[in-house]
């Protein structure tokens, strides 16, 4: 038994759909379900799957998806002759590259259109297909509607590529060619390069995770992004999808929690759009004016978010940033989901330093 | 006792001042001027001697303070002595500083929650002592309520100097790093801006008391206030149907916040609550000088100012110590709120209490007649009490009180000496001592700086800066404060040392001179917080200005200048 296969045994969620077993030599293995993930599989299958899959473990409630594993990249790269193709066109720019951005950019178009050209080998797309057609049987509807999103092993600029509300196998199969293609946008390309990276490959990761039919979203911050302060939390969202709160565009809904006593400040503001679900993608909108000036979140809500919330960062040790979603029809409190969780960036007060360094000043006081 | 004979004490037992013994224990013995003059009542003696003293010694351990373990007390003629106990042998402070660096730490991390849970703990405390109602009591309940409180003093005590050793210590840390990385001490004004603008319980209630004389205004009352006599107030204002309903409301305000006698340190003056003269001269005097209630226009401006001063002085510290410097900035300025507050809910709180349940079974000795009036109870001390508490009839402890009456006359006839010294030491030895405790407290209120004399300003005296700025006024002299009613609104106080009861004057005089004080102690706290100057440590002040003169305080320069000599 390889070593892959008992690292998935081990890791194993009971819950899982019985279909897959034996559905392949685990060795070729290269599409995962999400709650066969952990931290530990952050070289496979890319932050962001490892991360949701470690999530899954933690006991909380994320939506049903399926990783893309770097292999599934290089499989793609080698059976349609992509891999040496683009090695070959690097080599052939040689040293100029590196220091002319026109170049980059050049170099980013042929390599994406290469890329592009090339239809996806059916033994990958029937692959891909098999898994979104299981997730649509697990989720009782035809054409489920998924996020399709990159997942690096590395963080790495430009490599953030998000399809939101892809339905049907053929559109998520385009959209995580798209994916791959984002590999070679000329951001990733100029970071591989400066970073002293190989340049002609990028083995990257996707994420196909099925669409929260959102009421509200937003993030959870378990520190002040803005102090530092780590006995607050922080909550922030709008009504639909996310997007519109991570993009910065609205001013969202504003929680403080005291994590200590709980206690919640409410900071509502007038949220004037937001972004919603089309039939065949997202759309920006007005918000309704009846639900303008509504909390996008209840109370109960915004409780259940910080017990999650406060449980993961214990786990991890380190403040969090979280991203939520909260279905419109689901019943509380199974209508909480979360898409995110990684470590929150924030400026540290260094309590303990100053504190230390205060008491050591006090007790020289003492010193005659 | 030969011994209680000879120095004719005799009062609290373990604890009278014994020359030969304690002198051997320690060569300098200083008289707590500050509390203790004039001479304490035997009763509140007791509480402070053994109370004050074991808080200190608790607090000292508590933080396990590395040079010092508190102090020690003695009591002599109505007098309270202290002296320090030193940590003997450098190996004894490097173990007791391993352990402080942990004890203190609480006061960095959290000193709002440490104080504010210490206030939630007494005030509890006092409600159970308050639940007895005395009067229908039997003599059982009245002695276990006596018990209680001789506890709740105890417990008083040790918060009280566990509370004040930290943040003591935080605020001397403040005031070295300010001299180091900003060159100025604590006489500085820029200093004093930094530290003011800031709330606190007892300034909360003279706005209450504010109020009340906007209210004694609106219902038409003014009149009977202006016309009467501070002692007469209240029985005027009870026979006015307005006046009555005022002193309804005025009395629910004391029931809450007039735990507290004129003098902070005794007991044998009446609570606001017994007797509501003081509170209600000082409505008197707010309708008199009519206008705003100064505090709210003044706390905007230095609030304004103090912000400013902290820009200056954070421009002057490096990036890097930024961070902690602006921890221990937020530390001091703690420290003048927690001076303020403590006296309100610390001592005046306690010591009401002590009054309350003291005063409740002197009543019924008075009824008894195991003494002749319930007030001869504060000659008593707490084991005489118990003698006497459940069955008084049994009991004629007259005799003892006409003894203790007599002799306390005669303490404050004399005045008792301000230092205790062994033969062969002198006041620099014992200063010396004191500055070599490196005892906070010791340091910040009990010492304090001394003025620099400045031949330039042609000053008839110098002083410290307590709260910056220069006024000019009439001088009145106050040595009691039964006296503080003849203050007028535009006078410069002029005081041997201030209490909260002093506050409220605080509002509408100009400045204040005080000839001891230091810039924890409550003059200067009050004074920064009201804007006007506050000129201390000038030691003679109120035997060379004499009130009705005009003088000028310049209380940035030290100097203070009689204008009509």
């Amino acid at each position: 038994m390889s070593s892959t296969n008992s690292r998935v045994a081990v890791d194993r969620d009971p819950g899982r759909p019985p279909s897959r077993a034996g559905e392949e030599q685990p060795a070729q293995r290269w599409i995962w379900w999400l709650e066969e993930l952990g931290k530990e599989h952050n070289d496979l299958v890319g932050k962001k799957c490892a991360n949701l899959g470690e999530m899954t473990k933690l006991g909380m409630r994320v939506p049903p998806g399926f990783a893309i594993s770097v292999d599934g990249y290089q499989k793609y790269m080698e059976l349609t002759g992509l891999a040496g193709r683009i090695e070959a066109y690097f080599t052939s720019l040689g040293d100029e590259l590196r220091h002319s951005l026109g170049k980059q950019m050049e170099a980013s178009r042929a390599a994406q259109q290469m890329i592009r050209a090339e239809p996806m080998p059916s033994a990958l797309g029937d692959e891909i297909e098999r898994h979104y057609e299981a997730l649509c049987r697990r989720c009782g509807a035809r054409d489920v509607p998924v996020a399709v999103r990159s997942s690096g092993a590395v963080s790495m600029p430009g490599q953030m590529e998000t399809y939101l509300h892809v339905r049907g196998s053929a559109e998520v199969k385009r959209r995580v060619v798209a994916v791959w293609e984002s590999a070679f946008n000329t951001r990733a390309i100029a970071f591989r390069l400066e970073k002293g990276m190989p340049v002609d490959r990028a083995p990257i990761g996707v994420a196909v995770v099925k669409m929260v039919d959102a009421k509200s979203a937003g993030v959870v911050l378990t520190v002040s992004p803005l102090t530092g302060d780590t006995d607050r939390a922080v909550i922030e969202g709008n009504w639909g999808l996310g997007e519109s709160v991570v993009s910065g565009e609205i001013t969202p809904d504003h929680f403080e929690i005291e994590k200590a006593t709980l206690a919640i400040e409410k900071d509502v503001h007038r949220k004037l759009r937001w972004v919603v679900s089309t039939g065949s993608g997202t759309a920006k909108a007005d918000v309704p004016a009846e639900m303008q000036e509504e909390p996008c979140l209840t109370d109960a809500e915004i409780r259940e978010l910080i017990r999650i919330a406060l449980d993961v960062e214990k786990h991890f040790g380190v403040p969090q940033d979280m991203e939520w979603v909260v279905d419109r029809d689901l019943p509380f409190p199974e209508n909480v989901f979360w898409v995110q969780a990684r470590p929150a960036k924030y400026t540290p007060r260094k309590k303990g330093d100053e504190t230390d360094y205060l008491v050591d000043q006090m007790a020289r006081l003492f010193r005659r | 006792m030969a011994v209680q004979t000879t120095n004719g004490s005799g009062v609290i037992p373990g604890f009278d001042f014994d020359p030969q013994a304690d002198l051997e224990q320690s060569p300098a013995w200083f008289l707590d001027g500050t509390h203790s003059v004039p001479p304490w009542t035997p009763l509140f003696g007791w509480f402070w001697i053994n109370f004050c003293r074991h808080g200190m010694q608790y607090g000292a351990e508590k933080l396990s303070l590395p040079t010092v373990k508190g102090w020690d007390w003695r009591f002599k003629n109505g007098g309270g002595y202290l002296t320090l106990l030193l940590v003997k042998s450098e190996e004894e402070r490097r173990e007791r500083e391993k352990r402080f660096r942990d004890a203190i730490r609480p006061f960095v991390e959290d000193y709002d929650g440490l104080w504010r849970g210490f206030v939630k703990e007494m005030l509890g405390h006092y409600a159970g002592l308050k639940k007895l109602d005395l009067a229908t009591a039997t003599q059982i309940e009245l002695l276990d309520n006596f018990e209680q409180t001789v506890n709740v003093c105890r417990r008083m005590w040790e918060v009280h100097m566990y509370m004040m050793y930290g943040t003591y210590t935080a605020y001397i840390l403040f005031e070295n790093m300010c001299r180091e990385l900003v060159g100025i001490d604590d006489t500085n004004p820029l200093f004093h801006t930094l530290i003011s603008g800031f709330d606190n319980k007892v300034l909360q209630v003279d706005k209450t008391i504010w109020k009340f004389s906007r209210k004694a205004q609106e219902m038409g009352l003014a009149s009977i206030f202006l016309e009467s006599d501070p002692k007469d107030i209240a029985a005027r204002l009870d026979a006015h149907p307005k006046g009555k309903k005022f002193m309804a409301e005025f009395r629910a305000f004391l029931d809450e916040d007039g735990w507290r006698m004129q003098r902070m340190a005794e007991i044998n003056v009446p609570t606001w609550i017994e007797d509501p003269a003081p509170a209600l001269t000082t409505v008197k005097q707010f309708l008199a000088k009519g206008g705003e209630f100064n505090l709210e226009v003044e706390r905007e401006k230095l609030t304004r100012e103090r912000k400013r001063a902290e820009e200056t002085v954070l421009a002057k510290v490096a990036p890097e110590q930024k961070g902690w410097f602006t921890t221990l900035l937020r530390l001091a300025q703690k420290s003048g709120v927690f001076s303020e507050e403590h006296d309100h809910y610390l001592d005046l709180y306690a010591h009401a209490m002590i009054r309350r349940s003291a005063l409740a079974l002197g009543e019924r000795f008075a009824k008894a007649g195991t003494l002749d009036a319930p007030d001869d109870v504060f000659f008593l001390i707490p084991d005489e009490i118990r003698k006497a508490a459940i069955n008084p009839d049994q009991f004629d402890l007259r005799p003892v009180v006409t003894q203790r009456r007599a002799r306390w006359r005669e303490w404050s006839r004399v005045p008792n000496p301000p230092v205790i010294l062994k033969d062969g030491f002198d006041m620099d030895q014992a200063m010396a001592v004191l500055v070599k405790s490196n005892d906070p407290i010791a340091l910040k209120v009990v010492v304090g700086s001394m003025p620099i004399a400045r031949p330039e300003l042609k000053a008839d005296l110098h002083g410290t800066c307590g709260s910056p700025g220069v006024a000019e006024g009439t001088a009145r002299v106050i040595l009691s404060e039964e006296n503080l009613g003849e203050v007028q609104p535009g006078d410069i106080l002029v005081a041997a040392t201030t209490s909260p009861s002093w506050t409220a004057v605080f509002s509408f005089i100009k400045g204040v001179v005080v000839d001891r004080g230091a810039s924890l102690s409550h003059a200067a706290i009050v004074g920064r917080e009201y804007g006007i100057p506050v000129l201390m440590n000038v030691f003679v002040g109120t035997q060379k200005v004499k009130s009705g003169q005009r003088i000028r305080v310049d209380a940035n320069m030290g100097a203070l200048y009689v204008l009509d000599k």
